[in-house]
This record gives structure tokens, sequence and C-alpha cells, in this order.
């Protein structure tokens, strides 16, 4: 059961960032490749029926870790607690950017939400990636299982290039989905942007494969090589296939690899102590007990399902007609 | 205990008292718009559409700025009450986690078909998605406020052996009557906003002798369902919640009501300055009897007062006593108002009645004040507790946070939100100023 509460985590936390990933990374591209304000506002109107849909995917795995692991949301969030809150001021300046740019016809107010969304999105990745990098070298925790670090020890060198390459992962993502849904990569520049990018994906991948090895040696088996070979042919599909639409699909196939990676990497910690082999919360000891695993995993497992479905329903009915005829009647455009 | 817990307590009322602005509007205008989108479709009734759009859009403001104050919210629990999520997570988590996957969800996707999907998606589907956006946010309003009526009666619950509080059934959390009662009057509260808004945009367009169809009908159903809400606020709902609260948390209904001393015959105070050094309340403008009546439906009964409790479990009496008056003084307001723009739109004298026009205009902002007022009696009064009678608010702040980082967070929170409460406004405003768009059908 604990390890099915594992899974549903892992799960909700892949498909965020396979899903917000996106728009995300068409945030932090903002500034680089739409260049007049007609093509931004194009541009955000791909995302604007989904960011926030996507955007409750970290609220829902919020959510899940806080009802079936209590413990590590606790020590997880209250040890992150600067980071924390200023990355929600950064959701909140993405999310007001998105929504209010539209609102006004006046070039000052659209400059300075696009740079505002930009600059929201670009350091949002770093942030998640600097999180993620933490957790799976592990945090310094106290025998009542509370964080003991400061700020800085935080910002390790394994962390920062954890959040590099997700902000590099990321950025191909939402590249990648804007080929998908616009015009975007019709210029030589845009393709060579594209190029350089996913160069340094590649770089960062191997850089960070080879990293987390040293910082956290492999406690199981076959899952630890798989999901980062799959990761590396889903990269190259990204890169040489011809169809828009299974680039961005191998892009996905990509950041849900490693996110399997990662968690393969940490179980059956859900938040492992550092230095490694030191302890940490498991999924037993963080555990909200007999009743709360059993009817949350399963209450929450069939609500992923619902909105699996509907929610491709209704992306499918949103994205017949392609994103640029019709602009939304507010938000952003 | 730990020093920042003060900053942690007004951080956490600011931002939830901030957020829960924004629901109200959502919650309180979904209704109409799922009403002006079905009616309009069916009956081709262009201009209902129209009014659907012109709320949509409205509603799409404060959906956005909820959803910006929202996700803070739910992180905090993590981030400021880390003692209280080690402790209680294991039942707040859960319709917490209910909440993002079953309401949020099917909210944001709908809303997305709402405002984009016009033009490309069929009618009824355009139609359909109305009314998701309606049961979306009513929902996300119940399982916040399951979270909430546990933490002021905790059922369906164990302590494991380490101490914590395991959930034991998640049935008897979620279907508590405490819950029922509370979702309830908090979903009233939130209609009666939305029809006063309604309302009171309707009468600016009548005052200003433009948008006249859109006014008239904006006042009509406005009026209509805020004199039904403001009923239903005081009878059944308000009158069954302060029964639950007599029943499970005596010491609140004392401090609400201002009653310091047991007594038999409680009188019930209409008015009144509580003073808490002397245990008793100043110029007070009493109904003998009545008290009694409403919390035990006999005149006679015995009303415990404050003094039947240890000090160290009165919640702080001021607050709690004027948030409550304020709240129900405010309801029964709403009803008599109501009551007479119903009177005079069946009369067929409203729209001509320019001054109550105005009362409704300016009418617009109370029911808010009444709903915060109503957060803070329930709320405060419940202190010392986080979780009532088994977990103080002064044992769940986390313990590795200190003062200078809640503070710090605090004021950022507090520039972040000004800016956007102002921005809000200013964009409200202006699309209640542009009024929407008549169309010939
Ligand atoms: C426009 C809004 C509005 C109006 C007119 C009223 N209320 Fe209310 N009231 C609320 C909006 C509200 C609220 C904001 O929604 C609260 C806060 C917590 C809750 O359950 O609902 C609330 C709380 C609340 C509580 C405390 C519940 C608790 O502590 O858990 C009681 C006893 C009442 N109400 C009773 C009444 C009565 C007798 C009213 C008669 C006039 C009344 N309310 C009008
Ligand atoms: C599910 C919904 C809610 C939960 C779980 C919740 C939880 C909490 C928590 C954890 C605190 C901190 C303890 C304290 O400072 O006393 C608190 C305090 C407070 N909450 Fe709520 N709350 C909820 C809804 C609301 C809403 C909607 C409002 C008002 C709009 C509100 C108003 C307040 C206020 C004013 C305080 C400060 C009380 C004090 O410090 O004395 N709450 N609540
Ligand atoms: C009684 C008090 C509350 C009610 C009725 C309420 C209701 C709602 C509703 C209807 C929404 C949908 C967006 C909107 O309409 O603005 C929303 C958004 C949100 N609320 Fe609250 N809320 C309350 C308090 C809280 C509290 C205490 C929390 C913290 C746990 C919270 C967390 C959130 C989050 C995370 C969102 C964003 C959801 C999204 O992206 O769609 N809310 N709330």
């Amino acid at each position: 059961m604990n390890t099915a509460a594992f899974t549903l985590l892992a799960v909700f936390l892949g498909a965020y960032v396979v899903l917000d990933g996106y728009d995300l990374g068409v945030g932090a591209m903002h500034l680089l490749l739409p260049r007049s304000d007609d093509e931004r506002a194009t541009s955000l109107a791909t995302i604007g029926p989904f960011w926030n849909g996507n955007e409750v995917w970290i609220i829902a795995a919020g959510g899940v870790l806080f009802a079936l692991f209590p413990q590590a949301y606790a020590a997880a969030f209250s040890g992150f607690y600067l980071p924390l809150t200023i990355g929600l001021w950064l959701l909140m300046g993405r999310g007001m950017a998105l929504e209010l740019r539209g609102h006004f016809a006046n070039d000052l107010w659209h400059d300075f939400w696009d740079v505002t969304f930009a600059a929201c999105s670009t350091m949002l990745a770093l942030v998640f990636g600097v999180a993620l990098g933490n957790v799976v070298r592990g945090v310094p925790l106290d025998s009542n299982g509370y964080f003991t670090g400061t700020f800085a020890s935080l910002l390790n060198w394994y962390a920062i290039l954890v959040g590099l390459f997700a902000l590099g992962a990321l950025a191909l993502h939402g590249l990648t989905f804007a080929a998908w849904r616009s015009a975007v990569l019709a210029t030589d520049h845009a393709q060579r942007l594209l190029q350089y990018l996913w160069i340094a994906v590649l770089a960062l991948f191997a850089a960070t494969t080879w990293a987390t090895l040293r910082v956290h040696p492999p406690t199981i088996g076959p899952i630890l090589w798989m999901a980062p070979a799959a990761a590396l042919c889903a990269l190259f599909t990204v890169r040489f296939a011809r169809n828009r639409a299974l680039r961005f699909a191998a892009s996905s196939v990509f950041l849900a690899a490693l996110m399997i990676a990662a968690a393969a990497t940490i179980y059956p910690y859900v938040l492992p102590s550092y230095p490694v082999g030191s302890g940490g919360l498991t999924i037993y000891d963080a555990s909200a007990g007999v009743h709360g695993l059993f009817a949350g995993t399963v209450v929450f497992a069939i609500g992923f399902c619902i909105v699996a479905v509907y929610g491709t329903l209704s992306a499918r009915s949103m994205l017949r007609k392609s994103d640029s005829l019709d602009g939304p009647s507010t938000g952003a455009g | 205990m730990n020093g920042a817990i003060l900053s942690d307590r007004i951080q956490f009322a600011l931002t939830v008292m901030f957020h829960y602005l924004f629901p109200i509007g959502t919650m309180g205008l979904a209704p109409f718009i799922a009403w002006y989108t079905v009616s309009g479709t069916r009956a081709r009734d262009a201009n209902a559409l129209a009014s659907a759009e012109f709320l949509g859009k409205i509603f799409a403001l404060n959906f956005a700025v909820g959803v910006v104050s929202g996700i803070p919210l739910e992180f905090q629990f993590g981030t400021n009450w880390a003692a209280f999520s080690v402790k209680a997570g294991s039942v707040v988590g859960q319709p917490l986690a209910l909440e993002g996957i079953y309401a949020f969800f099917f909210e944001s996707v709908f809303l997305g078909v709402f405002l984009y999907g016009r033009r490309r998606v069929s009618a009824r589907f355009y139609a359909f998605s109305a009314i998701a956006l309606w049961l979306g946010s009513w929902l996300s309003g119940f399982f916040i406020v399951a979270t909430n009526a546990w933490m002021q009666h905790p059922v369906g619950y164990h302590f494991a052996a380490n101490g914590r509080i395991e959930i034991a059934s998640l049935r008897t959390v979620l279907l508590s009557p405490f819950a029922f009662w509370q979702y309830a009057h908090v979903i009233t509260g939130a209609l009666l906003a939305g029809a006063f808004v309604v309302a009171g945009i309707g009468s600016y367009y009548l005052l200003g002798r433009r948008n006249e169809i859109f006014g008239q009908r904006f006042v009509r159903v406005g009026v209509i369902v805020g004199f039904a809400a403001s009923l239903i606020a005081i009878f059944p709902t308000g009158d069954r919640n302060a029964n639950e609260v007599t029943r499970n948390q005596p010491v609140k209904f004392a401090a609400m009501e201002g009653i310091f001393k047991t007594q038999r015959g409680a009188p019930e105070a209409i008015i009144g300055m509580p003073d808490t050094q002397h245990g008793r309340l100043i110029d007070p403008v009493y109904v003998p009897d009545l008290l009694s009546y409403l919390a035990y439906g006999n005149f006679r009964a015995s009303v415990k007062g404050l003094d039947s409790y240890p000090a160290d479990l009165h919640p702080p009496v001021e607050l709690t006593y004027y948030a409550y008056h304020v709240m129900v003084g405010l309801g029964t307001l709403f009803a008599l108002l109501a009551g007479i723009a119903t009177y005079l739109l069946l009369r067929r004298k409203l729209y001509a009645a320019r001054w109550m026009l105005w009362i409704l205009m300016l009418a617009m902002p109370f029911p808010y004040i009444a709903n915060e007022a109503g957060w803070i009696a329930s709320e405060v009064g419940r202190q010392p507790w986080i979780v009532y009678g088994l977990l103080r608010t002064s044992a769940s702040a986390s313990p590795t946070v200190v003062a200078g980082e809640t503070v710090f967070t605090t004021i950022g929170f507090a520039g972040v939100y000004f800016v956007l409460g102002v921005l809000f406004l200013l964009l409200v405003l202006r699309e209640i100023s542009l009024g929407p768009v008549e169309r010939t059908a």
C-alpha cells in the first residue's frame, strides 16, 4: 500500500512536470522567440486555455503528499521555507501576467507583463529543479524529521546542476509545444536556437546522470537504467523526428522518464536525509496511517482517471481548430 | 511554542481573508452565469448569452485572483504550520487533496472551455461548460469547508501510537452534520453576495440610463435571488449553524453572544460593548429570554456563560463578539432591504424607484463584510484550539521557521496582495463600465 501511495504521488508530480512544464517552457522562451507584440499574443493564446488546468497538478500533488505522507510534507515545506514562499510569489506573478495582459491594448502594459511572465517562468523552472535536486540528494534532518540545514546549504552544486538541467529541459519542452501549436519555428533564428538548446540539454543530461550516480548511489535495479535509456531515446526523437506532434510527445516521454528515474532513486524514502545513508523519512514512517493511505490512494487514483478522461476529451475538442484563429473573450489576447 | 506564532497567525488571517474575497465572487456568480447560458442557448436569446459572457468576464477575474491567492494557502499548512500538519495531516490532507483532484481540475478545465471555446465547441458543450463551472466552484467550497468543519468539530479520527491524529473514516469526516450546515451557510452567504453584485451592477446601469435592457434583467434576478438567499442565511442555515456551535463549542457561543454569566432565561443582546475585565456588557440593549429560546427552543433554558470555563479556554471575546454581531446585524438588514425591493418589483415600481436603486448599488460591498465577519467569528472563536479540543494553535507552528522569516514573508504577501487588489478593482470596474454588448437576436 505504501508503495502504491508513493507511485501515485510520483504520477501526480510527473503529470505536473509534463503538463505545466510546457507552459513554463513557453514562458522561459517568451522573450527570445516571438518578436512582435502580435506574435507574443499568439504564443500566449496557445497556452491560454490550458495553463491553469496544468497548474492544478501541483496543487493536487501537494494535496496528495499532504494527505498520504503528512510528515514529509511538513518537513519539506517548512525546511524549504524561503525558496518555497518565493516560488509561490513567482507562481502568482506568472498567473497574473497570463490573465491580465490582454485587458488593455497598450504596448507598455503588454511589455510589462511579457517580461514578468518570462522572468517568473524562468526562475520557477530553476527553483523547481533546485528543489528536486535537493530531494534526490537528501536534506539534513534531525531526529524528529525536521530540516536542520540553512538556506545556503540548499544551493549546493548538485542542486544547481539539476536546476539548470530542469530549465533547459523545460525550455526545450516549451519549444516543441510551441512548434506544434503555432508557426513559431518557421524562422532560421528559431531553428538555430532549438539546435543549441538541444545540445545543451544533452550535455546537461549526461552531467546530471553522472552526478546523480555519485551523490546518490542507486538502490533498486532495472528501472534505474531503463528510465535514463528511455529518456535518451526520447531526446533523440525530439531532435530528429519529422512530425511535430511526435516531437512534443517524445519530449513529454523524456521528462516523464526523468521523473521516474528520480522517484526510483529515492525510493523507499519520500525525503532522504543527507548525507546518503543517514536515513530519512521513508514511505512507512511518514505515512498517514492505514485507513488514510488506503482511502486516499483509492479515491485519488479514481479521481486521477476521471480527470484524465475529461481533461483529454475537452483538450481535444479545444485543439480541433488552430489556436491563432480564435482569441479568448478575455485573458491573454 | 515558538516566537514566530504571532506573525504566522497574522499571515494566515491576512492571506485566507484576502483569498476568500474571490471565491465569494466565483461561487456567487457561477449560478447566474449557468442560468443565463442555458436559458440563452435554449431560447436563442442573444441578450441572455451576452449577459452570461459579461458576468463570465467578472468571474474570470475573480477566478484568476482566487487561484493565485489560493495556492499560497495550501502550501502554508506545510511551510508555517508544520507541527499541525504532522499531527493532523492524515485527516486534514484528505479533503484538501480531494478538493484539488475532484474540484479544481473540473473548474479550471471547463473555465478554459467557457472562456476560449465559444467558437470552438458546440453550443451544447458550451452550455454544459457553464454548468460545470457552477458545479466545480460549489464543490471546491464544499471540500474546503469540510476541512474547516473538521477542525471546528473533529470526528472520524483516532490517535495513533505515536500521538498523531489519524483518519479512521473518510466518510464520517466528509458527511458530518457540522460540515453540512456550515457548508449550506457558507454557500448561502456567497450566493447572497453574488446576487447583490448582480443587482448592484444592474442598478448602476439603470441609474446611469445606459444598457437598460441588461440593467432591468440584472436588478430583477439579483433582487429575487438576494431576497431568497438572505432568508435562507437566517433560517435554516444560520440557525442550524448556531445550534451546532451551541452543542459542540459552548465557549465560542458564549463569546459570540457576550454571555459572561451562566443564567436561566438568557437575554439576546442586540447591541452592547463587551467589557472583559468586569465580565459584563456595557450599555446593552436586550431582548429578554430570547437567547435561551434560540439556543434551546425554550425560554427558560439555562445558557452557560464564560464563567463556566477556565480563562485559558476563552477565545478573544471582543473580536468574536463584534464580528458575530456585525454578521447578524447585516444579515437582518439584507433581508429587510431585499424584501422591500422585491415588493417594489412585484408592484412594478422598482425600475423607477431611484432611491432604492441607489441603495442597491451602494449595498454591493456589504455582503462581503458580512461574510468576512462570519469567518472571523468562527475562526477567532475557535481559539485557543486549532483542532477543537485536540490541538492548540500555540503548538502548531513550524518548529524550524523563525519569526524573522515569517515577518518577511508576511510583509511580502501584504505587498503583493495590495497590488493585486488594486489591479483587480481597476479591471472589474473597467469591465462594468464597458458593460455587456447588446445584440439583435
Ligand atoms: C452574507 C453572509 C452572511 C450572513 C447574512 C449571515 N452569515 Fe453567518 N456566517 C457567514 C456568512 C453570513 C459565513 C462567512 O459564511 C460563516 C463563517 C463560517 C461559516 O460557517 O459561515 C458564518 C458563520 C456563522 C456562525 C458560526 C459558525 C461557526 O462558528 O462554525 C453562526 C452561528 C452564524 N453564521 C449564524 C448566522 C445567523 C444567525 C445569521 C442571521 C442573520 C447569519 N449567520 C447571517
Ligand atoms: C478550510 C478552510 C480554513 C482552514 C483550514 C483554516 C485554518 C486556519 C488556521 C490553520 C488558522 C491559524 C490558527 C490561528 O491563527 O488561530 C486560522 C486562523 C484564522 N482563519 Fe481560518 N481557516 C479556513 C478558512 C478560513 C476562512 C475562509 C477565513 C476568512 C475569510 C478564515 C479566517 C481566519 C482568521 C481571521 C484566522 C485568525 C484567527 C486568530 O489568529 O485568532 N479562515 N484558520
Ligand atoms: C471557506 C473558505 C474557502 C473557500 C470557500 C474556497 C473556495 C475556493 C474556490 C471556489 C476556488 C476556485 C477558484 C476561485 O473560484 O477563485 C478556490 C481556489 C483555491 N483555493 Fe480556496 N477556498 C477557501 C479557502 C481556502 C483555503 C483555506 C485554502 C487552503 C488550503 C484554499 C486553497 C485554494 C487553492 C489552492 C485554490 C486554487 C485552485 C485553482 O487553481 O483552481 N482555499 N478556493
